[in-house]
């Protein structure tokens, strides 16, 4: 350890390190002071405190609105998404079915496609259609079509590292197929619904493309859309507003991990402490 | 209370293996009876079919005289001990002891009444409020156990019940899993691959191999005149000898093609009798109380179980001779024991 060669590598290795935290440091810092600058730029610097960026925010007529609506789409999808999977995957674990790992894999591949750029066409029409267009349920519906197959997949896991025994043991006392979930099945699953929840509500959070096409009304659209168009009358990025929009936005994701993750803890694999 | 029936009862899988086949037996009311054998011969199918987990691809299972065939699990009235436990990781014993209730719907004060009185008597008093990952695999086995007595049920079924457990503990389990048994008067079913165990705890015992029965009986039965020669095999500390009639030259009543079995533990060393035989003494084994000698006879292994201390040299000629009351012969062909040879030695 004490050559020059080696000191020399273990100096580059840090200098390495630093260049990488400071690329993904960078932004946040962003993220964290300009809310608060007078006059925020495209750069990193200690600002010239002021709150009067939020102030604006709240005189913009779709600002708290659009986070109404991001609640209401996220939520909505990570109900979906957290019920739906827990169903198919506790099926899926159960049932032994033909061709049952091609089915996941299939859907799992299809899935990356259906919120993809690619399918927004046909996915548009297929909303117009059925007359879902610029109804914030249709968003919630497609945002869980595309994350559903990935939440089945993980949850699957879940499932299978759960001893039947325990079902049959529940069942041998006489409960129900449906006692059984809810009694032994669910809360045993539970640090994977978790995850699962979480997962979904971030995911559907952050959509900007499924909202941005399905949704008509500004009065509708989620906070991800509405950012957007915020711009000076010059054309230009307002970016005060951006960026303590950009701070309201990303925080109940990072509370809401922060009390997940103390809760339940993150696992995205299954498995049972006894 | 109750007693089970099985008629022609079986259960063929998907891909045509037969786990039971076609069985029919009866056990009484009250009784501790053990399915005994190799792993893979079905007893554990037979026990999850008389628990409802399995369906019956044939035949009838009656409970208490009542057609149980059909009907699910939780509507037989049997309570099923697993062989992990099963206890559900995410409630602690109170909730793990009173599950059955609950699901009965009795209500919650009643239920924690019922699995404190439950869990007292079983000793687990001092970890009511535990979870099943804070206790250790005897503890562990007493709730299950608990879980299973707290709902009242007229069958206990226990799965390998005591194979969880570390070699010591497990003898005390057995005892106080007969204690327990005795005092319920509940009649139990059991699996066990184990035969010391089924010898110890049982009232009776069906020895099972591929899905069928090879011998219902008694414990002293099944140890005494074991019905074939895969039981013969199968029962004792160490296994049965079973020696060619041949080497006895005409000694064997007259019988061909016949096999000789004798226990090491009725076998002496250094004595003359009928059945003698002589040969080199190839290894001796060291069990505590007493030995096991190999010998050699004609290239074929017969073994004695003698007292410490009377044991003889390995290499050396001895006479090896069974007791000839204790004599069994079974026919070479299917293994079959010859009942007539049995009143002869008598």
């Amino acid at each position: 350890m004490t050559t020059p060669g080696a000191v020399v590598r273990r100096i580059l290795f840090y200098a390495f390190l630093a260049v990488v935290a400071a690329f993904w440091a960078l932004p946040l810092l962003w993220l964290v002071f300009a809310p608060f600058d007078a006059n925020p730029g495209l750069t990193v610097k200690l600002p010239d405190v002021t709150l009067d960026n939020f102030r604006r925010l709240g005189e913009s007529p779709y600002a708290l609105s659009s986070l109404r609506n991001s609640v209401l789409i996220a939520g909505g999808t990570m109900v979906l998404v957290t019920g739906l999977s827990a169903l198919a995957a506790y099926a899926l674990s159960r049932v032994r079915l033909p061709g049952r790992n091609m089915l996941l894999y299939g859907l799992l591949l299809l899935s990356s496609i259906v919120t993809g750029t690619a399918a927004m066409v046909p996915i548009f029409l297929l909303m117009f259609e059925v007359g879902l267009i610029d109804d914030r349920s249709g968003v919630a519906l497609v945002l869980t079509g595309g994350l559903l197959p990935a939440a089945i997949f993980i949850l699957k896991d879940f499932m299978d590292a759960t001893p039947r025994s325990y079902e049959e043991s529940a069942r041998v006392f006489g409960a129900s197929p449906f006692q059984v979930l809810r009694h032994v099945v669910l809360p045993i699953a539970r640090p994977g619904l978790a995850t699962i929840a979480v997962w979904s509500l971030v995911n559907a959070w952050g959509d900007f493309l499924t909202a941005y096409i399905l949704l008509r009304d500004p009065d509708k659209s989620p906070a991800g859309v509405v950012m957007y168009t915020f711009y000076t009358e010059g054309g230009q990025a307002n970016l005060p507003l951006i960026s303590a929009f950009s701070l309201l936005y990303a925080l109940p994701v990072v509370v809401l991990y922060l009390f997940v993750n103390r809760r339940y803890g993150f696992r995205f694999h299954g498995g049972i402490k006894s | 209370m109750a007693s089970i029936e099985l008629v022609g009862l079986s259960k063929v899988y998907a891909g045509g293996v037969a786990a039971v086949d076609d069985l029919s037996l009866t056990i009484g009311d009250g009784e501790f009876f053990a399915l005994l054998g190799p792993s893979g011969c079905g007893k554990t199918t037979l026990l999850r079919t008389i628990a409802g987990l399995e369906e019956a691809t044939g035949g009838r299972l009656l409970l208490d005289g009542k057609d149980v065939t059909t009907l699910p699990p939780g509507k037989r009235d049997v309570a099923m001990v697993f062989q992990d436990y099963a206890l559900f990781p995410h409630m602690d014993v109170t909730d793990n002891i009173s599950y059955p209730l609950r699901i009965q719907k009795v209500p919650g004060e009643e239920r924690r009444q019922k699995a404190a009185r439950t869990g007292a008597g079983l000793g687990l008093s001092h970890l009511m409020d535990r979870r099943p990952g804070q206790l250790s695999g005897g503890q562990q086995q007493r709730v299950a156990l608990a879980r299973a007595i707290a709902c009242q049920p007229a069958v206990f079924l226990f799965d390998e019940p005591l194979s969880n457990l570390d070699a010591r503990l497990r003898l005390e389990a057995r005892t106080f899993l007969k204690r327990l048994q005795h005092e319920l008067g509940v009649t139990t079913v059991f699996v066990t691959h184990d035969q010391a165990e089924a010898l110890a705890m049982a009232d009776k015992i069906a020895v099972m191999e591929a899905g069928r029965i090879r011998q219902l009986g008694t414990p002293s039965e099944i140890f005494h005149r074991p019905a074939n020669v895969f039981v013969a095999n199968f029962i004792g500390s160490t296994p049965m000898n079973l020696v060619p009639g041949a080497l006895f030259g005409d000694r064997t009543e007259g019988e061909d093609d016949v096999l000789v079995g004798f226990r090491p533990e009725y076998t002496r060393i250094g004595t003359d009798g009928p059945y003698a035989l002589r040969g080199k003494v190839a290894i001796v084994e060291n069990l505590g109380a007493s030995m096991l000698v190999s010998v050699q006879v004609d290239g074929q292994s017969v073994q004695a179980l003698v007292p410490e201390g009377e044991e003889p040299e390995v290499d050396t000629w001895v006479l090896i001779a069974p007791d000839p009351r204790r004599v069994l012969l079974y026919r070479a062909g299917d293994g079959e024991l010859l009942e007539a040879s049995v009143q002869a030695a008598r």
